[in-house]
């Protein structure tokens, strides 16, 4: 079963527009809320503090954004609330092939994926497999 | 007897004189003479041999040819022991067919020569005699020891001479004892004989004529094996060349400071490494103070004195200016040598000049600066490569292949529309890369003076309608005539990302102050760009803000490599660009051209 709602933060509009529609029609999340970057994803998750059962269930997010990168965020997540880390699934989605970035994404116990573009419906299934 | 008044001052002398004709009969006789060889006042002997109880031949050849002749005989004295007798034979004088004769008791004389001959033999001393008349060649034992020739060896001339290695050893010996047979002229050679077991040895041969009546009728000498003294002193010699060739193949000086007199002495090399004339200094510190870098003397003044006393070796380097105004680097190194209190005597040192290794140094450490700032810029290119690269060419890729897998069925206009933006980055994103390539490619030479005003003013013309829209005040403190080292399109490109970037992030709040300096200062010129608008968070951007793609503000403009392309450009001239900002305050750039 697919979630029923997801979001996914990056800062490529045009990757964006086609991943929402990739991942819609792979049933993998019914609605994609386009965040692009980390601290407009943060404000997201703050607006939630008192309503946890809105929380996405799944969260595909970008490394390199400005204002506020991939690991600026999962520093404020792994401070934060308790429930995201453990009801978001968080999928790093990245464009990079640097070693040090999958090394990097190793040190965050509550991160459940590491994705490399390009996106692919080989990778979809396997997220959607791993849902709840 | 028959007594010849002149014969008689003579015999009343209180010496052993005899008078004899040509056949050695005793003509008369001193008084003394009788007592003299232990025999009754009275007592007379008829002949010479009859003394010493043999043929005296060498007198009995001498008197023949009317001529003065000297032994040293033996006789046996009453008690057992032998005396030694030194027997002088002088033709009479204006008599002739006479020959007067003394004697003189030599044995102590003689006793302290063999027991020299003793000791000698200790010290591998032998002698020999050859005697021309007899032909013959006598060698003591330790003559035929040094030899390596059986005891009962007898040796003539010839042989003698054969024993010396053959060329310039054989040719030596020849030619001195040809000298001595001929001129009487004593010789002292080193030499080296062949032993008869084949063994090489360095021998010292002493010989001087035995002269009678002015001819050489023999001669004699010592002979010394001084093998292992003059191998010794041959390795020295060696060693000593070698030390030599050493030294002043490997730029080093000597110097010796004699602290009790507080003397320093330099040999020839110390001088020629510090390029200064000998003569030119009253001593050898006067050329060292005059020559030692100003800042390095106290330390190595201080240096000296710790290895004085005893807390650290001497084992430094300074610089030195040379006679020809050069500089060099010197090691030096030195040893204490102290009395048995352990106070310090005197101090011996070497000095080397390691220039040339400390350039090679200075090379090395220059090229490891520079591999280093290449790395940094090959992992800003794998950034590149990683994000910029790769972000637009996968989402062509999972664009067109939505596209083929009609994922995108009814959408495909607006498909082909998100490729198309995708492949326009792409090529952007190449053409900065080009870009920055051709500035990293850019050569020292290249760099010629430029006017900095003109160039300020063109870029501020070209961009006269975004100046104008964002109200921005541009106040410039630059003289018309200054000028800095650069590449013309560089600068312009620099001064236009950085007032583009002070117009792009401005404070919507406040009017724009942009103010441009210059500050010439002795080695470089520094020109500053300073704002009032949002400023940066150096503390958590600082290290980002001149690499590629890095933007810091969530601005639709910004790309993130402006900064990165000034920041090659200002390098590639030679020069560098520096930044201090507050958030909400502003920000303020600085370049440095080096003159």
């Amino acid at each position: 079963m697919g979630a029923k709602k997801m979001f996914l933060v990056d800062d490529d509009e045009i990757f964006r527009t086609a991943a929402e529609v990739l991942i819609t029609s792979e049933g993998v999340a019914s609605e994609v809320v386009q965040l692009e970057n980390g601290l407009v994803a943060y404000e997201a998750f703050e607006a939630l503090e008192n309503n946890p059962e809105e929380l996405p269930a799944l969260m595909f997010l970008d490394i390199n954004m400005p204002i506020m990168n991939g690991w600026e965020l999962l520093e404020e997540l792994k401070n934060g609330p308790k429930a995201i880390r453990d009801k978001v699934q968080i999928h790093i989605l990245t464009s990079s092939i640097d070693p040090n970035d999958l090394n990097l994404s190793k040190m965050y116990d509550f991160i459940d994926g590491y994705i490399t573009k390009p996106l692919t419906i080989a990778d979809l299934e396997k997220v959607k497999k791993g849902l709840p | 007897m028959n007594v010849k008044p002149t014969h008689f001052a003579l015999l009343d002398s209180p010496l052993p004189i005899v008078v004899l004709d040509k056949d050695l009969q005793l003509l008369s006789a001193s008084k003394v003479a009788a007592p003299f060889f232990e025999q009754p006042k009275d007592f007379q002997y008829a002949h010479l041999n009859e003394i010493f109880g043999k043929a005296c031949k060498g007198f009995a050849v001498a008197a023949k040819q009317s001529s003065s002749h000297i032994e040293t005989l033996p006789i046996i004295s009453k008690n057992g022991k032998q005396r030694w007798i030194r027997t002088s034979m002088l033709p009479t004088t204006g008599e002739a067919e006479t020959f007067h004769v003394y004697f003189d008791d030599v044995t102590e004389g003689k006793i302290q020569f063999e027991l020299a001959m003793q000791a000698k033999k200790i010290a591998k001393i032998g002698s020999w005699k050859v005697d021309l008349l007899k032909n013959t060649v006598t060698w003591s034992a330790i003559t035929k020891e040094i030899h390596e020739v059986p005891e009962d060896f007898v040796p003539n001339l010839e042989q003698g001479i054969n024993f010396y290695k053959k060329g310039e050893h054989r040719d030596k010996i020849i030619e001195v004892v040809s000298e001595c047979m001929e001129k009487g002229k004593a010789y002292d050679v080193e030499l080296v004989i062949v032993t008869a077991k084949g063994n090489e040895k360095w021998v010292r041969a002493i010989g001087e004529a035995e002269i009678s009546n002015g001819k050489t009728i023999g001669f004699q000498g010592v002979f010394q094996d001084i093998d292992d003294i003059k191998r010794e002193r041959l390795r020295n010699q060696v060693m000593d060349d070698r030390m030599r060739v050493a030294v002043e193949s490997a730029n080093i000086g000597i110097w010796d400071w004699d602290i009790v007199k507080d003397e320093l002495i330099w040999d020839k090399n110390m001088f020629a490494l510090f390029g200064i004339g000998q003569e030119e200094f009253d001593g050898a510190y006067d050329a060292w103070e005059s020559a030692v870098h100003p800042e390095d003397k106290e330390r190595a003044a201080y240096e000296v004195g710790l290895a004085l006393e005893g807390k650290k070796d001497f084992d430094t380097e300074f610089r030195i200016t040379k006679g020809d105004r050069s500089n060099a680097h010197i090691q030096g190194r030195a040893q204490v040598f102290r009395d048995e209190q352990g106070r310090p005597l005197r101090m011996v040192g070497i000095n080397a000049d390691i220039t040339k290794i400390k350039r090679k140094d200075e090379r090395l450490r220059k090229l490891l600066e520079l591999t280093e700032k290449q790395n940094k810029k090959l992992l800003n290119f794998a950034h590149i490569v990683s994000h910029n690269l790769r972000s637009n060419s996968s989402n062509i890729s999972m664009l067109s292949g939505m596209l083929l897998s009609e994922a995108a069925k009814g959408r495909t206009d607006e498909f082909m529309g998100m490729i198309q933006k995708s492949s326009e980055k792409l090529e952007e994103t190449l053409n900065q890369l080009n870009e920055i390539i051709k500035i990293q490619a850019t050569s020292k030479s290249d760099l010629t003076q430029i006017r900095v005003r003109p160039v300020l003013d063109d870029v501020c013309e070209s961009i006269n309608a975004i100046i104008k829209a964002s109200k921005a005040k541009i106040s410039v403190q630059i003289k018309e005539d200054l000028k800095v080292w650069g590449i013309k399109p560089y600068l312009a490109s620099i001064f236009l990302n950085l007032l583009t970037n002070s117009i792009k992030y401005r404070n919507p709040d406040k009017g724009l102050n942009i103010k441009i300096k210059a500050k010439v200062l002795e080695n470089q010129t520094i020109l500053s760009f300073n704002d009032n608008g949002l400023g940066i968070d150096l503390k958590r951007h600082g290290k980002n803000l001149f690499g590629m793609y890095k933007t810091f503000h969530a601005h639709k403009d910004a790309k993130g490599i402006g900064l990165f392309i000034s920041k090659n450009q200002m390098e590639a001239m030679n020069g560098k660009i520096e930044v201090a900002s507050q958030v909400s305050k502003g920000s303020s750039f600085y370049l440095y051209f080096k003159h």
